[in-house]
């Protein structure tokens, strides 16, 4: 009976994983047809019925996106939009974090509760107001105006907050009496502790920014201006009828992403987790 | 003692001072803002005040009531198989070999990595009507309707079912790693009784990660609310305004159409959406 129970069981679990691993691999399938799309030439690209493996590999669609479009241009504005707003944002945050973690202060409560409460409101819904303000400040058509409104997420402090929750008070109180200054406190003994919080939140920010768009469609207008992503988004609209051009801009946008993961998975994971759900 | 409390204010203060500022310039200040702008009527000589009459126009635009329903089917539909799918997945790797699960949930969430754009770029290829993948097995295995996104009647369901392909990956992560934290001994007790896997996973499993499932349905609620990126990129809102949604609704009459007012009065309905259904999520995050 029991052996009977302990079979039925298993075959319900191998028949699951079955469909997992085929869905699996169904979800991996747009990113294999991307890269080979884009190391066939254009011809090959719309054959059909179509060839499965590229039946010789060139690059020529790469070199013509760096040379047809200002695709250096587009991936700096990228990496610096990126780096910029993360570091910003670890910044301020890990500033603000601490205090609402550690220090005592008039409305603390309720300051915190806004920030909290801003986290769910995505920014777009505020893009009328907000595209408005960066054009009175004279910021379109700059990296600066695609960055400042990163930074000011509140994502940063709920997240890092949860980290220097967890460095017993006594650690700070036992530097006080050693006579150090708040700023030491924080600089030298609380900051490193939470490496792995500032670790996971630079990464999972970086990601985010590098792959926003509509934000940054709306202020980098002018082509040099444009991020990555808003560039490639454009190869769409062109009028080059060659897909393997177009794929080719869109892996030059993927694979930074994807090696990121590749090298950083662990931290996804565990930031992901830490967004949102305490039990 | 009175002046170490003043001065504890002031270091506090200073600590979230760079927060703060920027909280108050790029988000509370827009929020404000954007309420007063959709009371008045915007052009390029000046404003008038024009009362509701923005939102008015509104509630009779077929267009925005249109953008408005597509965006409501939108998230009824990706939600659920979202949250079904990523629960199955999860339940059904989360005790197997640790390579085994991070490999399947790096499958899952390379999409989400890779970017909607990047990944919408993909998909329009795969469904173009004169040359992607789709339609060409679509005509050898003989089915008639291969021009998936103009028709109108195919076109909301391939659109769901592409935002949740790309999309799914985060909330199995979530799932994945909300079903580790469950202790072990829980199971094998359920196994003592004889319970079968199905039954441990409806009955104990599903029960357990109920805070994750609130948690990705209201994420994923507000993440489908503002979804833009395939509406610009695939359709265009098209076949004639039948995949349009409220955020591209919201972006045409802001950047194409240059009505400030009404796209205000859009975003400020959407602010509200956004705040009435994270109630549930922030009231479990102040328990903490």
């Amino acid at each position: 009976m029991k052996n009977k129970n302990k079979k039925k069981l298993e075959l319900s679990d191998i028949l699951s994983n079955v469909i997992v691993i085929f869905f699996a691999l169904l979800s991996l399938f747009p990113i294999y047809w991307l890269f080979t799309s884009s190391l066939k030439n254009s011809s090959d690209v719309v054959k059909m019925p179509p060839d499965w493996f590229p039946a010789s590999i060139n690059f020529s669609n790469y070199v013509d996106v760096f040379s047809n479009q200002p695709a250096f241009k587009w991936t700096l504005n990228s990496l610096i939009v990126a780096t910029v707003s993360t570091v910003g944002l670890v910044i301020v945050s890990s500033l603000a974090a601490y205090a609402f973690s550690k220090l005592n202060f008039k409305f603390k409560n309720i300051i915190f509760v806004i920030f909290i409460s801003s986290l769910m409101v995505p920014k777009e819904v505020l893009i009328v107001p907000l595209f408005r303000l960066i054009q009175d400040l004279g910021m379109v058509n700059t990296l600066s105006g695609m960055i400042y409104p990163n930074v000011a997420t509140a994502f940063g402090v709920f997240m890092l907050k949860g980290f220097f929750d967890t460095i017993p008070d006594t650690l700070r109180e036992a530097a006080k009496m050693d006579g150090a200054t708040e700023w030491t406190v924080f600089y030298k003994v609380m900051l490193p502790l939470v490496k792995p919080g500032i670790g996971a939140l630079f990464i999972l920010n970086f990601v985010q920014v590098w792959n926003d768009y509509l934000w940054q469609l709306v202020v980098g207008q002018e082509v040099n201006s444009k991020t990555l992503m808003v560039g490639i988004a454009t190869l769409m609209q062109d009028l080059n009828p060659n897909f393997a051009y177009k794929m080719a801009g869109a892996t030059i946008a993927a694979v930074p992403m994807i090696l990121m993961f590749i090298f950083f998975q662990r931290y996804f994971t565990r930031g992901i987790s830490i967004g949102g759900v305490k039990e | 003692m009175r002046t170490d409390r003043v001065r504890e204010n002031i270091t506090g203060y200073l600590f979230i001072l760079p927060q703060l500022l920027l909280f108050l310039i790029f988000i509370v200040y827009p929020v404000f803002e954007g309420i007063r702008l959709s009371l008045f009527k915007i052009s390029y000589t000046g404003e008038t005040f024009v009362g509701f009459t923005n939102y008015m126009t509104l509630i009779k635009d077929p267009v925005f009531v249109k953008s408005t329903m597509n965006t409501v089917i939108f998230v009824i539909f990706i939600v659920a198989l979202t949250v079904f799918f990523a629960l199955f997945v999860a339940s059904a790797i989360f005790d197997k070999n640790a390579k085994y699960v991070s490999l399947i949930r790096g499958s899952y969430y390379i999409p989400v990595m890779v970017s909607m754009v990047v990944m919408t770029m993909v998909w329009s290829f795969l469904l173009n009507p004169s040359n992607g993948l789709i339609p060409h097995l679509a005509r050898e295995m003989d089915m008639s309707s291969i021009n998936l996104l103009g028709n109108k009647n195919t076109v909301l369901p391939v659109i769901i079912f592409i935002t949740f392909a790309i999309n799914v990956g985060q909330a199995i992560i979530l799932y994945i790693a909300s079903m580790i934290g469950v202790p072990k001994d829980l199971f094998e007790a359920a196994e003592m009784d004889g319970a079968s896997r199905t039954t441990v996973i409806f009955k104990i499993l599903v029960p357990l990660v109920k805070p994750t499932t609130t948690y990705i349905i209201i994420m994923n609620i507000i993440a489908v609310l503002k979804i833009f990126v395939v509406i610009q990129l695939l359709t265009g809102g098209g076949p004639n305004n039948s995949s349009s949604t409220m955020m591209y609704y919201l972006y045409n009459n802001a950047f194409k159409y240059n009505q400030l007012g009404i796209a205000s009065a859009v975003g400020v309905i959407m602010f509200l959406i956004t705040i009435i259904l994270s109630i549930p999520q922030l009231r479990a995050m102040f328990k903490n």
